[in-house]
């Protein structure tokens, strides 16, 4: 609110600055260059609102004949850059080749200049004066926007609009100035604002120095340079050419982050208020069932969009058995990803929030014994303190990028032994050897080379075995893996998969494994929980889902998957679930999945359906299971 | 190494062509370059003069043979001589220089102490009171001109509460303490400028690093929030602040001008100016020069830490 308040100032200040420029002639103003020595530093009076400066001069009418002249300078200047800029960068980017060099390469030059000193150099030489300054700003400023004019073309030169302009015959001039300029207007009037409160700075600047504006002409760095030695005696007389000169440029500013927000709307961006101290109020039954280390009751996580705010999680429940695997299966933006980030507490910080469920947890061996409530957890609750101690120890992530998981500035080394210290007290010499054992674990060769090597220095599949050595360190007992192999080679996917098998086997570790990859849910999984628009519509084991599907969902889902390599059979067409996910913004008011579902009936989108039980350990989340 | 060699080369290529435009300027400017050093507000000088200063510069000589003959000047590091007191260039320069590095220093050196951790509170913040608050003082710093800063404090501290004096210089040596309290107020007039420059810049990339898949990593790993802010945030969000200081150096530089004049600091931009004011242009050509060179140096140890900060840079 107090950004619109300010924005709003900064404009009407501006607008009132930009006419007192245009208007300073016509209004009743004295002259501004009339001296009147018997007026010397006059106060404040009827005649002179402002009083008088250090020759008896209106203040007020040398404020309005000091904008006119820097608004002038600057905003000419800008023009001229603008205008010589943008025709250079979008040469250069359009047509790349050596009208590129020959158009941006000259201005580098210009760069390598401090501006102010080139300023400074060009007036030893021909000697101060307006016209002298315009065209010196406007030179200044050419790069600046050939810059930005230069990189918005090369983004577009491609679009689809531009090969659209191309491809009917359009001559290379009109696309540049007709199809090009208009996508990159946005970015280069946000420059035109910036170089605009950069020319009044500079121009200032050099009139203070007495070498910019000449007297007995006006400008607001002159008036502070006349008014410097009386500081003492009439400080308003510089205060007011100082106000006005901040407020003029603080007000372009303004307008350009303004501009900046309406042509880049990713900056807008909603937040959660800061988390509170005190946890939300925990359920009385907050233990896991019988037998269960991970159990997630009607998780419900909320995401902060632009556009507001959406349910990413929308009553999730699914359980892990210490041991077991649970592949979590779905298309990019069912949950499946938030689900993994809920549980760790790992969601994006003020973007996302568990707005309700439980997440329980159960610690070492309680989960036989039917856990105590002192051996439970609810991770949807915990502070982030305590959560802390249960990350790496407890449980375990590994992502899907293993290119970005890894700090780019830190050795492999370095990463690994900082998680070991994190888990245990150890010595740096002792960390090291741990470290070198726990890459041999996941199957990297020469351990003790590799922990001096970046990350940039490794292939994806050894980057992945390296997240998986750093996630596994702390002997978690739940390894929660989110799309580990995606990212993968084929041949380097099966490996990955093989060694997490083999270290699930060996350590009798829960895996929860969330795939949008139903090969890999065959090959690895126990049990699978089907994910659709941040709600479970199907659970069950895996035999189960791959044999007796029951939602149609999940249906289509198997269907897609190429059968025998996908070249076996040709006459068999690859099945895809026709129209697309629904807007989290605006769901269907029945069934998510209904409006794509090719079983659905009327009763379909009148209610959504619940989760019912469908054999054992199979539910799923469809009226017609039964029928279909 | 190969990427310090190749920006070497590169700082070495812009070091030429400064040198060479810096040349080519008095060349460039429509009429013959003696006549256009003398004239002033449309006086045409004699043709004695005229005469005398072709002679002084050589301009008399072939083009190429001027150039040859500067370009070997410069490299041994003579600058020429002033116009006014034929005093040398460079030796008034090598005693003037380290006060403007020195001042270049402070002020960077005093940015960084605040908008560091200013712009990694608003990040943590964001939206909050202290964002809010930064970002509006970050908004009006940006909009004020160094020399205007200055003015401001002569003004409340020197002229209103007399606490600290007006401008002026003492050597370290001579009175450290003394020392201190001249740069002061020069600094932090230059350093307004460029809180704001560093604030913004650490406020963007942490909030852009916070949201990196390593950092969520070092959390899932269980590090500590503070190890995770300093070593994994902070550590990567610098290398951007890095390159925005360079970027920034020019106007940074253009700024010293203006403060070296309003505190009467005797740096290079004092004698800059009065070189300008006075018109002698051997003197304006070896300062702009230097402090090009400056620039240009400066830039090249940007490029250096970037490499130490970015292990990738360095073998790329």
């Amino acid at each position: 609110m107090a950004k619109h308040v300010t924005q709003n100032l900064a404009l009407a200040f501006l607008a009132g600055i930009v006419l007192l420029a245009i208007l300073a002639p016509v209004l009743p103003l004295p002259d501004p260059i009339a001296m009147d020595v018997m007026n010397r530093h006059g106060s404040p009076s009827f005649a002179h609102l402002l009083g008088a400066d250090e020759f008896g001069r209106d203040t007020l009418s040398r404020i309005a004949f000091g904008a006119r002249a820097s608004l002038a300078v600057a905003f000419i200047a800008a023009v001229l850059a603008g205008v010589a800029g943008v025709a250079l960068g979008l040469v250069g980017g359009y047509f790349g080749g050596w009208p590129e060099i020959l158009a941006m390469r000259p201005l580098d030059v210009i760069l390598s200049f401090p501006p102010m000193l080139l300023a400074l150099l060009t007036v030893a030489l021909i000697g101060p004066g307006t016209e002298t300054l315009t065209v010196l700003l406007a030179v200044l400023f050419v790069p600046t926007y050939a810059r930005v004019a230069f990189g918005e073309t090369l983004s577009v030169r491609h679009h689809e609009y531009v090969e659209a302009a191309r491809a009917l015959g359009h001559t290379a001039p009109r696309i540049l100035f007709r199809t090009i300029l208009s996508n990159v207007a946005g970015p280069i009037l946000v420059q035109f604002s910036l170089v605009v409160a950069a020319c009044i700075l500079l121009e200032s600047g050099l009139s203070f120095l007495g070498l910019g504006v000449t007297p007995p002409e006006s400008s607001w760095g002159l008036m502070i340079r006349g008014a410097r030695p009386y500081m003492y005696q009439a400080p308003m007389q510089l205060l007011w050419p100082c106000l006005a000169l901040v407020l003029t440029v603080y007000s372009v500013n303004r307008v350009c982050d303004m501009l900046r927000d309406r042509f880049d709307p990713k900056a807008a961006v909603l937040w959660f208020p800061a988390p509170r101290k005190t946890a939300r109020a925990a359920s009385p039954a907050a233990v896991p069932a019988m037998g269960k280390m991970l159990d997630v009751r009607g998780l419900v996580t909320e995401i902060a969009t632009p556009r507001g705010v959406i349910r990413a999680l929308d009553g999730v429940s699914f359980s892990v058995r210490p041991g077991e695997t649970v592949a979590l299966v779905g298309e990019s933006g069912s949950g499946k990803s938030m689900t993994g980030l809920s549980i760790m507490q790992l969601l994006p910080r003020r973007v996302g929030r568990i707005a309700g469920g439980e997440i329980l947890y159960a610690r070492e061996g309680a989960e036989r014994s039917g856990a105590s409530a002192a051996a439970a957890v609810d991770l949807a609750r915990i502070p982030a303190a305590r959560m802390r101690a249960h990350r790496g120890q407890e449980i375990g992530m590994v992502f899907q990028e293993p290119m970005a998981c890894l700090n780019p500035v830190y050795t492999v080394g370095f990463q690994l032994t900082e998680a070991l210290r994190a888990h245990g007290r150890m010595t740096k010499a002792e960390a090291r050897a741990r470290a070198e054992e726990e890459l041999r674990r996941v199957g990297i060769p020469d351990p003790a080379r590799r922990l001096n090597d970046y990350p940039h220095q490794l292939s994806g599949g050894m980057r992945q075995r390296v997240a998986i050595a750093i996630a596994l360190c702390g002997r978690p007992r739940l390894l929660i893996a989110d799309e580990p192999t995606t990212a993968l080679d084929v041949t380097v996917q099966a490996q990955i998969l093989v060694l997490l098998d083999d270290i699930r086997k060996m350590q009798g570790i829960g895996l929860v494994f969330i795939t949008h990859n139903l090969g890999v849910v065959a090959e690895i999984a126990d049990r699978v929980v089907v994910m659709y628009c941040g709600q479970v519509v199907e659970d069950g084991p895996v035999e189960d889902i791959f044999y007796r599907p029951l939602h149609p969902y999940t249906r289509g889902l198997i269907a897609s998957v190429p059968q025998d390599g996908g070249s076996a059979d040709k006459s068999r067409q690859l099945f895809s679930i026709p129209g697309t996910v629904p807007n989290p913004l605006d769901l269907p008011p029945g069934c998510r999945f209904a409006p794509r579902c090719p079983e659905a009936i009327a009763a379909c989108t009148k209610a959504p359906p619940a989760m019912e039980a469908a054999g054992a350990g199979h539910q799923v989340r469809c009226i017609r299971w039964r029928e279909i | 190494m190969h990427y310090l060699a190749r920006r070497t080369a590169v700082a070495a290529v812009t070091l030429l062509t400064v040198a060479t435009l810096i040349f080519l300027l008095l060349h460039l400017v429509p009429g013959d370059p003696a006549e256009v050093l003398l004239s002033s507000g449309g006086m045409a000088p004699s043709h004695e003069s005229v005469q005398a200063l072709r002679l002084e510069l050589g301009l008399d000589r072939p083009l190429g043979a001027q150039y040859a003959s500067y370009l070997g000047r410069i490299l041994q590091g003579n600058l020429g001589t002033s116009f006014q007191d034929h005093a040398s260039i460079s030796a008034e320069i090598a005693q003037r220089l380290p006060r403007t590095l020195e001042l270049i220093l402070a002020s960077t050196a005093l940015s960084l102490l605040v908008g560091v951790p200013a712009g990694l509170l608003a990040a943590l913040r964001r939206g909050g009171f202290w964002d809010g608050l930064f970002a509006s003082l970050a908004s009006l710093g940006l909009s004020m001109p160094a020399f205007v800063t200055g003015t401001l404090l002569i003004l409340l501290f020197s002229q209103t509460l007399k606490l600290v004096p007006a401008g002026g210089y003492v050597g370290f040596w001579e009175s450290p303490g003394q020392h201190l309290i001249y740069l002061l107020m020069p600094a932090v007039s230059i350093a307004v400028g460029l809180i704001p420059v560093v604030f913004r810049m650490v406020r963007t990339s942490v909030l852009e690093f916070l949201e990196r898949e390593w950092v969520r990593t070092a959390r899932a790993k269980g590090l500590g929030e503070r190890r995770v802010l300093t070593l994994h945030v902070l550590r990567n969000a610098l290398s951007p602040v890095v390159t925005v200081i360079g970027l920034h150096l020019g106007t940074l530089l253009g700024g010293t001008v203006l403060v070296e004049y309003v505190f009467n600091w005797p740096g290079l931009s004092g004698m800059l100016v009065q070189a300008v004011e006075q018109r002698d242009y051997p003197a304006v050509q070896g300062i702009v020069l230097v402090i090009c060179i400056l620039f240009v140096l400066i830039n090249l140890g940007v490029d250096v830490i970037y490499g130490l900060l970015d292990p990738r840079v360095r073998t790329r």
